[in-house]
């Protein structure tokens, strides 16, 4: 029991409101607005580095300050990555596994 | 004449059988054929063994009255269409007689005739009927056995949950005695995740409202974090008010945590890319918990809210105890 009081009070004065709702649909607005970006401008060539191997055209870029203003770094990576992740599965589909990647 | 009498011999297997059949089918007339009516059994019935001989020639007859289309009045021209068409008869007896049995009328009646095809259709048919009958019932029999199987939680439980203790949103320990006399859905997850913790409370909260709406029934929707270095009480109350007012948030030690993440079989790993700021990949599943807090049925992600709702719902009602 004691050292479940002392775990309690640890930590007892930082709430993380970066998580919380309010914080959370901020971040969703600014993710969707940046990868709809990504969409519009997908024939533009691109030439920013976003993270975990995901680029983006320089149009982008007021964009991805946001989005990186609004959501931890590790969700940035998290939804980069499931970004990338999609992008792969749809170009195989369109493909049909024709372009080596 | 000769030939005609070793043919005989070698049809006569043949021949008995269709004397057989024709038997089957001319009960009326006189199976024993009386010689001075010869001609006549030509045309309609068989000789018996005894008749060998001018069953040979009674044979070769029927073959010189298909050619000559005569009836059966007259002798002479019978016995005059003997000579001619002996050999080619004899020749042609081997072949002729199938395709007589093939042309539906014998005159003598061969083992195949409309009657044998009947019976021989009415057989099959009868066949496949029963057969059809004999299927239907297996795979009723399995469909029901399959169901009956699913509604036994009785056949055998999954060893999953367990004794824990935990801290509750409010600071206020908890054991799982506290859960008992209602049912419990928990889900293992943690405040810093970014889309998929929130989703699946939403879905949960709404699946509450959902059945209680539905059925009445009450459930508590527990949330318990995978991440207690972050996840404190407060931060645990915070998140948990948003999402439903009557969803528990658990927390605790490390230690704990990893007792009832065992308990549960639930995975999971801290992603360990910066000291604060990490994510904990884990399984995305939600316990459904009897009122004697044992495990029932686990959801997974791919459940949305109406499935989930109806799925709790279906299970309450099976529960039988």
């Amino acid at each position: 029991m004691a050292a479940l009081e002392a775990y309690a009070s640890r930590n007892a004065d930082e709430v993380h409101t970066d998580v919380l709702l309010k914080a959370r649909q901020a971040c969703y607005k600014s993710r969707d607005a940046f990868y709809d970006c990504l969409e519009k401008e997908s024939n533009k060539k691109p030439t920013e580095i976003a993270s975990v191997g995901l680029l983006y055209p320089a149009e982008c870029k007021a964009l991805r300050a946001q989005f990186v203003n609004h959501c931890r770094a590790s969700w940035v990576k998290h939804f980069d990555r499931l970004y990338c992740k999609n992008k792969r599965v749809t170009r195989l589909l369109d493909d049909g596994g024709e372009t080596r990647r | 004449m000769a030939t005609a009498i070793v043919r005989s011999a070698k049809n006569f297997r043949n021949l008995h059988q269709r004397f057989y059949f024709h038997t089957l089918l001319t009960k009326c007339r006189p199976p024993i054929p009386s010689p001075t009516i010869a001609d006549n059994i030509q045309h309609r019935a068989l000789p018996l063994i005894q008749q060998a001989i001018p069953f040979g020639i009674g044979f070769q007859s029927f073959v010189a009255d298909q050619r000559f289309s005569s009836t059966s009045t007259t002798t002479g021209t019978v016995q005059s269409g003997h000579s001619k068409p002996n050999s080619e008869g004899g020749d042609k007896s081997g072949d002729s007689n199938q395709s007589k049995s093939d042309t539906g009328k014998p005159i003598r009646g061969g083992p195949i005739s409309w009657l044998s095809f009947l019976l021989l259709a009415l057989t099959g048919a009868g066949i496949i009927w029963y057969y059809d009958k004999e299927k239907e019932q297996h795979i009723e029999e399995i469909n029901s056995a399959s169901q009956a199987v699913k509604q036994g939680p009785s056949v055998g439980k999954a060893a999953i949950g367990g004794p824990f203790k935990l801290i509750n949103h409010d600071g206020k320990n908890v054991t799982e005695k506290d859960f008992l006399g209602k049912w419990t859905v928990i889900y293992f997850g943690f405040t810093h995740c970014p889309d998929i913790c929130p989703d699946e409370l939403q879905k949960l909260a709404a699946a509450v409202d959902k059945i209680k709406e539905n059925s009445g029934i009450d459930i508590v929707p527990a949330f318990i974090s995978v991440d207690p270095e972050r996840d404190t009480v407060e931060q645990v109350r915070e998140y948990v008010k948003e999402f439903h007012p009557k969803l528990i948030g658990l927390t605790g030690s490390p230690d704990e945590i990893r007792n009832i993440a065992r308990a549960y079989r639930v995975y999971y790993m801290k992603t360990a890319e910066e000291d604060s700021d990490y994510l904990v990949d884990h399984s995305i599943v939600m316990y459904l918990m009897s009122p004697k807090m044992e495990f029932v049925k686990f959801f997974g992600k791919n459940n949305d809210v109406n499935s989930l709702a109806d799925g709790i719902i279906k299970e309450i009602k099976q529960y039988k105890r």
